[in-house]
């Protein structure tokens, strides 16, 4: 028996809007097509008409989970354009604001897996030690989640020595609850039944398909920006480019388990060595006329932001490449011949961020009358002319 | 005067009423296991302790619009969850704790009984097949099918493994099997392996994870209960929750030397038993991850079914011993 | 490979076809071919320089000419294949038989700044809706969105 069943645009494995449809037979995954463009907000349009500092907010903006990686690719660029240096003291905090985000992304979609293959005290663990990462990020940049730490020529905030001995203290505490964990989770038969062979990708389809991050790494293609291409204060840091031979969803866990152990080690060492002096240089307001291709190693993968500049305070273009849209076709290749029981976590293993993806067009899909755009006044008013009508009573009493 | 006995019997205690005091309870008490065991709170709001939060999801859920799909089967979509609930509480009825009396064999406590119990233990599944099955939705249909395939594989060692004590005991009544090995408690331990393969089989019986792959939302959304909402989803609720109340009955009357001591005492020993056995089932849940339907099937014939298989060995070579 | 001997070496491989190579920073190089070169440049990067991971494909309009950049990444540089398609006849060969990985790029191309990627395995849109008019390519300079008059049903406009 062969039909259709659509994961998507809503579905409760998604947490956002994307559409998979998935032609089984029975249990098993014939055909895959993947229809994107549910949560385009017109990004790039959007930034050739907003200056340079203006454009740091955007981009952030364009990643809830990895902000600062879309800020630092765009502030590499104009950096580079603005032929700007920074000092070294704001380039240290600013990846090591990059690492303590590696950590929090990992750590939640460590607990994502965990969810998608029905292991919820896994979920539970990775999300409360979550919490101490989000919490030195608040420490340090004042926000959980757009930390808008970065600025063109350096950052924004300094750290001082008791923000230095939080952060030490909070990543030992990390690193040994991580640890414990892992161990735990590696141990669980049920898990690791679930997760080993399962969503195989060969190195070969890995590099055709041009398969990017911890996904390309699980296949063995040591492709790290953070080693090839060693920006800033990579090249000065001691770290080890983690990969997996397994191919699989369990080597896509274990690489980005050794990788929250690498960046712990990373966090210290940036911690430790935390040069003196400013944090930020002053910028000018417009760029010279040129381009810059910039790249930096999300915790997904690789990001690279192309910046052209016709010398005047906006870009001329700017063309944002997010990880997971690199991860599509090889997700495809995943999914065939797979199970329906194993569609949640293919897909999670590539660790999809579907906004990221999707940033580039303009915000009407509404234009042709189809699906008109309401006013919030009128949804409001909507709502309450139903409320009346609703066979609940307005004022119904709680029974204890 | 027996006409009103029998209603208070069916009606009061140990019938409905009871039986949904002591399921939410029951719920209430795996729910907080679950959540300590992660580490949370479990329901704290309603009630004190949160005890009467599965009585309020319960009477929300009542308070809820009520869905039918159009292309549902009506008749038959509607009338499963009340027959689903009937069928579980009649199997709470054949419990030893409220009929002990060895003696006297009446209409809820006969030879053959466990029997009984075991085939109404199984109809809510097959309810549910025919529950996702009539609601045509895809996701429901897949949900369903699931249900099947997990059936056939953990129904045998279940059978196997909760019968062997029976045959040990040279019964098949359950005030009668729980009474011998309440005589002779060391015999008990001959039948741990059956406990252990019975407590995985109900735990897959039960749909709960790492077996609650028909409703793995994850996947296939609701699964069975997809369609399903207001009433007839609160009805399908409290149908689990008694059928865990019962399940566990039945594995601490068979394993667990059943409820000695009369309607007080005897209560007292189905209550921790029971909440002994749910704590144990809280436990595989929250240490484990959903497996997929293929994998239980390997799981069920490959071990559990020869380690019920080696439980019954056990028991027939221990019975010509005794004898 | 240094910069400059991949510089060198492309410069060799590739001789007039090669028309301007550029290293304005370490590990960017930036390669201008013409459009009939370009599926052979690609492979010859693929093949050669261990190009085979195409990052993206940027589109930039130019006024009277658009201009593609296939920003490849091998271990030791990040090349960067330029080439300049006239407005008048917006073609381009499809580079997905040498990169598999590169169809969404190339079906991006396509919707957004209407330039027909000839070969294109899968020409569906990527991103824009299906009821998207023909035609209508948004991020081509000349493109303004105009945001259509609000349309309450059952109420004034």
């Amino acid at each position: 028996m062969s039909f259709e069943i659509p994961i998507g645009p809503q579905h409760p494995a998604l947490k956002e809007p994307i559409s998979l449809r998935m032609t089984v037979d029975g249990e098993v995954i014939t055909g895959v097509d993947i229809r994107l463009g549910y949560n385009h907000r017109g990004v790039e349009k959007l930034a050739e008409q907003k200056t340079w500092i203006q454009n740091i907010y955007l981009t952030e903006r364009i990643c809830g989970i990895c902000s600062h990686s879309h800020a630092t690719c765009y502030v590499q660029a104009v950096e580079k354009l603005m032929e700007l240096l920074p000092p070294r003291r704001g380039l240290y905090i600013r990846y090591l604001v990059s690492e303590l985000e590696r950590v929090h992304s990992h750590l939640l979609w460590l607990g994502v897996a965990g969810h998608e293959a029905g292991f919820d005290s896994f979920f539970m663990y990775t999300w409360r030690d979550r919490e101490i990462v989000m919490d030195l990020l608040e420490m340090i940049s004042g926000n959980r989640v757009h930390y808008a730490i970065n600025t063109i020529g350096g950052v924004r905030r300094d750290i001082d020595e008791g923000q230095k001995a939080k952060i030490l203290e909070g990543v030992a505490t990390l690193r040994k609850r991580s640890e414990y964990y892992f161990a735990i989770g590696a141990n669980e038969p049920s898990f690791v039944a679930r997760i080993a062979g399962v969503g195989m990708l060969s190195k070969e389809q890995a590099v055709s398909l041009c398969a990017v991050g911890p996904v390309a790494r699980a296949s063995g293609v040591a492709r790290d920006v953070r080693k090839e291409d060693p920006y800033a204060v990579y090249d000065e840091l001691d770290f080890e480019l983690c990969t997996a031979d397994s191919c699989d969803v369990l080597g896509r866990v274990v690489v980005r388990v050794k990788e929250l152990l690498e960046s712990y080690k990373m966090i210290e060492q940036m911690v430790r060595n935390l040069p003196d002096g400013d944090i930020a240089v002053k910028a000018p307001r417009k760029a010279k006329p040129g381009e810059a291709v910039s790249r930096y190693e999300a915790p997904r993968g690789e990001n690279i932001h192309y910046v052209k500049s016709s010398g005047a305070d906006k870009p001329e273009r700017l063309k944002v490449r997010a990880p997971t849209l690199g991860n599509y076709p090889a997700t495809i290749e995943m999914l065939k011949k797979g199970f329906i029981a194993d569609i949640p976590l293919i897909f999670a293993a590539i660790d999809p961020c579907i906004c990221c993806a999707e940033r580039a067009v303009t915000l009407v899909d509404a234009a042709n009358g189809a699906e008109s755009i309401v006013r919030m006044s009128e949804l409001r008013r909507r709502a309450l002319a139903r409320a009346k009508n609703a066979p609940v009573k307005g004022n119904a009493v709680w029974p204890f | 005067m027996a006409v009103l006995r029998n209603l208070l019997y069916l009606l009061v205690y140990p019938g409905i009423l009871f039986l949904f005091v002591y399921s939410t309870f029951c719920e209430w008490y795996d729910r907080k296991v679950f959540a300590r065991l992660q580490n949370r709170m479990g329901p704290t709001h309603t009630g004190k302790f949160g005890l009467l939060q599965p009585i309020a999801d319960f009477f929300k859920l009542m308070a809820k619009e009520d869905i039918v799909p159009e292309a549902a089967d009506k008749g038959l979509f509607n009338a499963l969850p009340a027959v689903g609930l009937a069928v579980v509480s009649t199997a709470a009825l054949l419990l030893p704790v409220w009929n002990f009396d060895l003696g006297q064999p009446g209409w809820t406590s006969f030879s053959g009984d466990i029997i009984v119990m075991l085939y109404l233990l199984s109809l809510p599944t097959l309810i549910l097949f025919l529950a996702a099955w009539s609601s045509t939705s895809l996701f429901s249909t897949i949900g369903g099918a699931r249900v099947l395939t997990m059936l056939f594989g953990y129904e045998v060692p279940l059978f196997l493994s909760v019968l062997s004590p029976a045959l040990l005991a040279d019964s098949w009544r359950l005030a009668e099997i729980a009474a011998f090995y309440q005589k002779r408690p060391i015999l008990l331990l001959a039948n741990v392996l059956g406990f252990l393969v019975a407590l995985v089989a109900v735990q897959a019986k039960l749909e709960r994870t790492p077996f609650d792959i028909p409703d793995a939302e994850t996947e296939i959304v609701g699964g069975t209960f997809t369609e399903y909402s207001g009433k007839k989803l609160a009805l399908f609720r409290l149908t689990f929750d008694i059928e865990t109340v019962v399940a566990s009955g039945l594995l601490a009357a068979v394993f667990l030397g059943g409820f000695p001591g009369g309607a007080i005492v005897g209560f007292l020993h189905f209550v921790v038993k029971t909440l002994f056995v749910i704590f144990l089932l809280s436990c595989i849940r929250a240490m484990s991850s959903r497996i997929r339907v293929d994998q239980v099937i390997a799981l069920s014939w490959k071990v559990l079914a020869p380690l019920a298989l080696v439980q019954l060995l056990v028991s027939i070579l221990l019975k010509g011993l005794l004898s | 490979m240094s910069d400059i001997e991949i510089v060198e070496s492309l410069k060799r491989d590739l001789g007039a076809r090669a028309l301007e190579i550029a290293n304005p920073d370490r590990r960017r190089i930036f390669l201008k071919v013409a459009p009939a070169e370009l599926v052979g440049a690609v492979s010859l990067l693929r093949d050669k320089y261990d190009c085979a991971y195409l990052a993206t494909v940027t589109g930039l309009d130019r006024g009277e000419a658009f201009e593609l950049l296939y920003h490849f990444a091998s271990p030791v540089a990040c090349v960067s294949v330029r080439t300049e398609i006239p407005r008048t006849a917006p073609r381009v060969a499809s580079i997905c038989a040498v990169i598999p990985g590169a169809i969404l790029y190339e079906r991006e191309i396509q919707e957004m700044f209407g330039i027909a990627v000839e070969g294109i395995p899968d020409p569906r849109r990527l991103n824009l809706p299906d009821d998207w008019p023909d035609g209508q390519y948004p991020l081509r300079k000349d493109w303004k969105h105009v945001r259509p008059a609000e349309v309450i049903p059952g109420g004034k406009s």
